[in-house]
């Protein structure tokens, strides 16, 4: 298939044992915390890094590959970089800065691509300005117009909204959105905002310490993570450990037995009765249960307090304490329209429901090495 | 003013500027951005010079350039004329004694490129020459400037180990400043004043431009994102 | 490649800066080197320039005079400097170079030189002295320096050492002595004040600059070895070289010499 297949190992300076690939078209973000080795994969990509082992593809063309003795030198690989710092070379004007790769092209038509590709990023009126003349979101758009300017076969971010303020941001993100839409190249994007992946990304894929965890739709992995060590990495805050207490495959549900209550979820059956399993549900999918509404038991109700309130322009995050022992703590994520509607406030007491398909199961000791979840 | 040993000077700088810069350049470079070890053991050498008296470097320059080394008597055969005493000794020394005032300012000018320029050139597919040409001179030009005007002065200056390597000797390897010395024991106080005036002169001159060059090269933008030097 | 303005003048600077460095790069090394390449002993220094201007009124070609310490051109000459012509303030040095086999001959004895106690004006020492009350003069204070040019490597310097030792005040001199490379860096210590008196050349203390600064006693032939000066041609020196050479040896030099504080040998 064309589009990107890397696959990447090595032992130090920084542990790498990722694979993962984006086909044409799509955006992959590599998400993880610091110095799980995001911007070496890029850099191997790229062709600035030589990993002990491994393989990248893109295109049908091998770019490295350790078993073979391939190694592309980065001048030759139609690789689109843009760095986190932006790397804009201060000597030379903006129209200079992107059509540097373009070298090779007569003046005229280097002139022309040129104007076109700031046009596009737009930036079409900054030709002639120095980057240290321009803001923070401008000189982000430079770095990606000149990236464009390689006519790349593969696309690579490298956190390029982490030195600009919110607003900007928001925007830069919605351009880029829009850009990937129209371009046929696989794009990579490193960052460790999740929010940023789940919103820009059609695949997500989570790393830590060199490893990729996981691989998947956004709301896949942000919802379903393979382990409790990817939940971990996604900032999910409703992990939990469980019993596996029994299935019922013929009404298609399994019993966990959590703090003292059982709770029903989807049958799963690749857990064995008695053992211990961690289990998550996003703070998303808590339900709200309006004092007039009293649904079975088979829906996992849950009496509580609020102990806090996190009340935002769009989105309220509560912490919600489980009524008896062992009083486990539940965070759930409505609009804030919502809250108001029912007039949530600090010490009030809240009925919630967890809905059964909404309880991901995963094993339930948190193993260091991990594989490829199916999607 | 001795005409004769002002033109020597000049050359013997002049040359050794030009053979020094080209050098340099590649030295600094790799020192700059290669690592390895015995990095720092390359760096003291270069700076050895700088620390050494010049008796001493111009003791062992002797010793290399005599009859009885390799060197002295491959160059005996080649030219006909020793290798001491000449200015092409002159010139070999000039370039062995100047040489870290050619190196370091090449080598801070180079170091300052912040490496993610280079990587970002050659991602956009600039070759190693076509970055050197298009990415690192242009951005080190102030180094390169320094270094040449640096190089230029310490060479027209230099005394001591022009005295041991080069002697004395009218039209070959007096230079100004051996010829300033020389006027001096001859009691030639106006000769040997004029001279001096010059090459103080010539030396607040270099000063101030190499100062002007380092303020400019302090308000140089950066790349975006860095922090000026 | 569009180059920014600010940019655009450094270049162009540096770039006229580098074509006047190579403009003056020669196309081959210095051709200067015509003319008799002369090694002198520093206590020649004034009497060169007439013997000079005498050479060149008869016709004579360009000279290109070196001054400096005997003893450094000896061993100069010996590692191959490219000199024509060697006058030493010794024999010594020519004998040893010719038994070297850098010199043509065993060259001639041009002069006799003389050694002076040369006292510079305001010094507390007058220079009727007797060498022998140096000593006491450094005792009590008057005279805290005392210049002479190296023994090791310059004759006048060794004569200044004999006649001390002769006058039996070398030892207790010695925390006083300051040498000079040459004689005539001696000199310069003396007539600056630096030392309160110095053992000269009688050819460097009748130079005006120094003869100006203070004034001298001619010292006794007996306090020291006499200082026979003999000059020699090296090896490859040119025909000019040895025009000058004759010239040295005929009266109109050794007049010359004698009205410069030299004695002339009488048969060379």
């Amino acid at each position: 298939m064309s589009g990107l297949r890397v696959a990447l190992e090595q032992a130090g300076p920084i542990p790498l044992a990722a694979a993962f690939d984006c086909p044409r078209g799509q955006l992959l973000a590599l998400v993880g915390p610091s110095g799980s080795g995001k911007s070496t994969i890029l850099r191997c990509i790229a062709g600035l890094h030589r990993a002990q082992r491994g393989r990248v593809e893109c295109g049908g063309v091998v770019l490295f590959d350790s078993a073979g003795g391939v190694d592309v030198s980065p001048q030759q690989r139609r690789v689109g970089m843009v760095f986190q710092d932006y790397a804009l070379f201060p000597h030379l004007s903006v129209l200079d800065n992107v059509t540097l790769p373009l070298r090779a092209l007569p003046a005229a038509e280097r002139e022309r691509i040129g104007r076109g590709l700031l046009e596009r990023t737009r930036i079409a009126g900054l030709e002639a300005r120095r980057p240290h003349q321009l803001s923070g979101g401008e000189q982000q758009r430079v770095a990606l117009a000149r990236a464009l300017a390689r006519d790349p076969a593969v696309l690579l971010l490298d956190e390029p909204f982490s030195a600009v303020d919110q607003v900007t941001r928001h925007r830069l993100r919605l351009e880029l959105a829009s850009l990937s839409r129209t371009l046929e190249v696989p794009i990579v994007l490193v960052t460790h905002d999740l929010d940023e992946a789940s919103m820009l990304a059609d695949q997500v894929c989570v790393l830590h310490r060199g490893e990729t965890l996981q691989q998947g739709a956004p709301d896949a992995v942000l919802a379903r993570p393979a382990s409790a060590q990817v939940a971990r990495l996604i900032d999910m805050r409703n992990l939990f450990e469980a019993q596996l207490n029994g299935h019922s495959a013929e009404q298609g549900w399994s019993e966990l037995g959590w703090g003292g209550r059982t709770l029903r979820c989807a049958y799963a059956p690749g857990y064995d009765p008695g053992s211990r399993v961690a289990w998550c549900i996003s703070p998303t999918n808590v339900l709200l249960i309006p004092e007039r509404l009293r649904r079975e038991e088979g829906e996992n109700g849950l009496d509580t307090a609020i102990l806090d309130l996190l009340v935002g322009s769009a989105l309220t995050q509560a912490v919600l304490k489980c009524a008896g022992p062992p009083g486990l703590l539940l965070h759930m994520t409505l609009p804030t329209r919502v809250a108001r509607r029912h007039a949530l406030a600090v010490g009030g007491s809240l009925r919630i429901s967890l809905p059964r398909e909404a309880i991901h199961l995963m094993p339930a000791a948190a193993r260091e090495g991990g594989r490829r979840a199916p999607t | 003013m001795d005409w004769d040993a002002f033109s020597i000077s000049l050359q013997l700088a002049a040359a050794t500027t030009v053979i020094l810069l080209l050098g340099s350049v590649w030295l600094a470079r790799w020192l700059a951005w290669s690592s390895f070890p015995g990095r720092s053991l390359v760096e003291g050498v270069v700076a050895l010079p700088l620390v050494l008296p010049p008796t001493v470097l111009g003791y062992y320059l002797l010793v290399a350039f005599s009859r009885d080394s390799l060197l002295g008597r491959v160059f005996e055969t080649a030219t006909g004329t020793t290798l001491a005493f000449s200015f092409s000794g002159l010139l070999l020394a000039s370039l062995v004694y100047s040489l870290p005032f050619a190196v370091q300012p090449l080598l801070r000018a180079f170091e300052a490129i912040p490496p993610r320029l280079r990587e970002a050139a050659w991602c956009s597919g600039l070759g190693g020459w076509a970055t050197f040409w298009r990415v690192e001179l242009p951005l080190a030009w102030p180094g390169v400037l320094s270094a040449a005007v640096l190089t230029f002065a310490h060479t027209l200056g230099e005394f001591g180990v022009v005295l041991m390597v080069g002697g004395n000797i009218p039209g070959s390897t007096r230079t100004l400043a051996i010829s300033i010395y020389d006027r001096t024991q001859a009691f030639d106080d106006a000769a040997a004043g004029s001279m001096s005036l010059l090459l103080l002169g010539f030396a607040l001159v270099t000063v101030s431009v190499v100062y002007a060059v380092e303020r400019r090269r302090a308000q140089l933008p950066k790349a975006a994102g860095q922090v000026a030097p | 490649m569009v180059a920014a303005p600010r940019h655009a003048g450094w270049r162009r600077l540096a770039l006229a800066l580098g074509c006047a460095c190579l403009a003056s790069l020669p196309a081959a090394a210095p051709a200067l080197a015509q003319g008799v390449r002369v090694a002198a002993a520093s206590s020649l220094a004034f009497v060169m320039l007439e013997l000079e201007e005498a050479f060149r009124a008869e016709g004579g070609a360009q000279l290109r005079v070196s001054l400096g310490s005997s003893g450094v051109f000896a061993r100069q000459i010996a590692r191959g400097a490219p000199f024509d012509l060697f006058l030493s303030a010794d024999e010594g040095y020519v004998e040893r170079l010719n038994a070297d086999g850098h010199a043509r001959d065993a060259g001639s004895v041009y002069a006799i030189g003389r050694l002076v106690l040369f006292v510079p004006a305001g010094s507390p020492l007058d220079p009727a002295i007797e060498l022998a009350e140096l000593p006491r003069a450094h005792a009590d204070g008057r005279l805290e320096r005392l210049a002479l040019a190296q023994p090791e490597h310059t004759p006048y310097g060794r004569a200044a050492r004999e006649a001390l030792q002769a006058s039996a005040a070398w030892d207790a001199l010695q925390p006083a002595l300051v040498y000079g490379e040459s004689v005539a860096q001696a000199a310069r210590f003396a007539t600056t004040g630096a030392a309160q008196a110095g053992l000269l050349a009688w050819s460097v203390a009748l130079q005006p600059q120094v003869a100006g600064q203070g004034s001298y006693r001619v010292l006794p032939e007996s306090l020291h070895a006499p200082l026979r000066q003999r000059m020699v041609l090296l090896r490859g020196a040119s025909v000019d070289a040895e025009g000058f050479y004759a010239f040295l040896r005929g009266a109109r030099a050794r007049a010359i010499f004698t009205r410069h504080g030299f004695s002339v040998p009488g048969g060379g």
